[in-house]
């Protein structure tokens, strides 16, 4: 009887589950792996164009740590394609954690809608009145005629000339908190290591050592820590760059259709 | 009879720093609702400044209709004379502030929609411009409530449950305020402008 019953409520919680869990993927389309700065859900671009695309905006991000993402997907569902980009933009977390500074370009084919989301950072350069104007005058005339690539090639172009010079690229920051750390677990070590010396007793022996293994694991962290910083700088080759830096959205941008 | 007064010290030292810890998350949740709240006001502050200049651009029109815009100019005067200090986010309080504010934004609306009949007027770059402008203003302000609701939700949380709630009485922290979702709030979306320009 009890474990029917269990069964059942398994069952039910399973059903649950699964029934949230589909409602959230239609929502929003999970991140492919390797990230990517343009992700192209539909194939409207061809592998060529896309790769080109995704250089341009890989090589910016890595001079400017500015994130512009183009998201291209069939439709929004239910949801209004605004609120829809701004879930997207926040779940995924485009532009930099500090600086707040991506930029998302949705894409909706079937609805035939554009929607462009500034980060809370990049709002300055990139006003919605500008936003607006660079999906009217370049995107819908472009897009209009088919040509999905030049549209996409020459907003991004735009969105980077207005915001060129706002921002710096995030390596020696990113270092200089790596450092920081490692100086500080520097620190911290030799603190402990004067108190268990001082401490150092014939029977405290034992717990020295106990002591010992217990700061093993900083060390190789900061071990792991620095693995991933070279493993950054070798990024170059264009597989995989890391991912979206966490950046927030504040609601700039504009829309349109075409 | 010392044995027990150290147990009673003990404990009372434990319950202290509780109430200590627990204070001082709500006084971060309290920090952390009012910083939101004054990106909400600047949402707001915002729409509200661009109304001016979005009265200016219509005006230049021959013949505009009057009374859309002395709807737009009052409700904006009584939408700003309700300031809301974040040291009193009451739910009543924020209630009234809303209401004011969804008034502004009911005749705005209006007066975008009225702004549609005259050509002259949408053919003009300024205006499309501040229709981009208004439109992302809207979105402002709906995403920061949001993010607003989602704070004073942590800090309620915080407050009402019980034990809680005992330390929160103590230190004068009461539940706060979360924005409604606006009567026709279907309507905001007519703001969102995806238009074909």
């Amino acid at each position: 009887m009890y474990s029917k019953l269990s069964t059942f409520y398994r069952l039910l919680l399973l059903l649950m589950f699964v029934t949230i869990q589909s409602l959230q993927a239609q929502d929003i389309p999970a991140q492919p792996n390797p990230p990517q700065m343009v992700c192209d859900f539909v194939m409207k671009l061809n592998p060529t164009e896309k790769q080109a695309l995704e250089q341009k905006l890989r090589a910016y991000r890595d001079s400017t740590s500015t994130e512009i993402a183009i998201v291209i997907v069939k439709n929004t569902g239910e949801y209004d394609p605004y609120d829809y980009a701004l879930k997207l933009a926040t779940t995924w977390g485009v532009g930099d954690k500090k600086k707040d500074n991506g930029v998302l370009i949705l894409w909706a084919t079937e609805t035939k809608k554009i929607r462009i989301l500034t980060g809370r950072g990049i709002e300055g350069p990139l006003p919605d009145g500008v936003v607006k104007r660079i999906i009217n005058t370049i995107i819908v005339p472009a897009f209009k005629q088919g040509q999905w690539y030049q549209g996409l090639d020459e907003a991004t172009t735009e969105i980077i000339r207005r915001a060129s010079g706002e921002f710096d690229a995030n390596e020696s920051e990113d270092d200089g908190g790596v450092f920081f750390i490692i100086f500080v677990l520097i620190i911290i070590f030799i603190i402990i290591a004067v108190i268990i010396s001082k401490k150092g007793g014939g029977g405290n022996g034992g717990r020295g050592f106990r002591n010992d293994g217990g700061w093993m694991p900083p060390i190789i962290m900061t071990g792991g820590g620095s693995n991933w910083d070279s493993g950054k700088s070798s990024e170059g080759g264009g597989f995989d760059f890391g991912g979206f830096g966490g950046g927030d959205f504040g609601g700039g941008g504009a829309g349109g259709d075409y | 009879m010392s044995k027990n007064t150290i147990i009673g010290l003990v404990i009372a030292g434990v319950l202290l720093f509780w109430g200590i810890g627990v204070r001082n998350n709500m006084a971060t949740g309290d920090q952390e609702v009012k910083a939101k709240w004054a990106n909400v006001q600047s949402a707001y502050q915002r729409r509200s400044d661009l109304i001016p200049n979005l009265v200016k651009t219509v005006q230049g029109v021959a013949n505009f209709e009057k009374q859309t815009l002395s709807d737009v100019i009052s409700a904006r005067a009584s939408a700003t004379q309700i300031k809301l200090d974040a040291n009193d986010l009451t739910p009543e309080n924020i209630q009234k502030f809303q209401a004011a504010q969804s008034q502004l934004q009911g005749s705005l609306s209006r007066l975008m929609a009225v702004a549609e009949n005259y050509p002259q007027l949408k053919a003009t770059e300024n205006f499309s411009e501040l229709q981009a402008e208004l439109a992302g203003t809207e979105n402002r302000i709906k995403r920061e409530r949001d993010v607003f609701n989602e704070a004073v939700q942590g800090f309620n949380n915080s407050v009402v449950k019980f034990p809680n709630s005992l330390i929160a009485s103590f230190s004068g922290y009461k539940e706060k305020g979360y924005f409604q979702a606006d009567a026709g709030a279907e309507k905001a979306p007519t703001i969102d402008f995806d238009t074909k320009k």
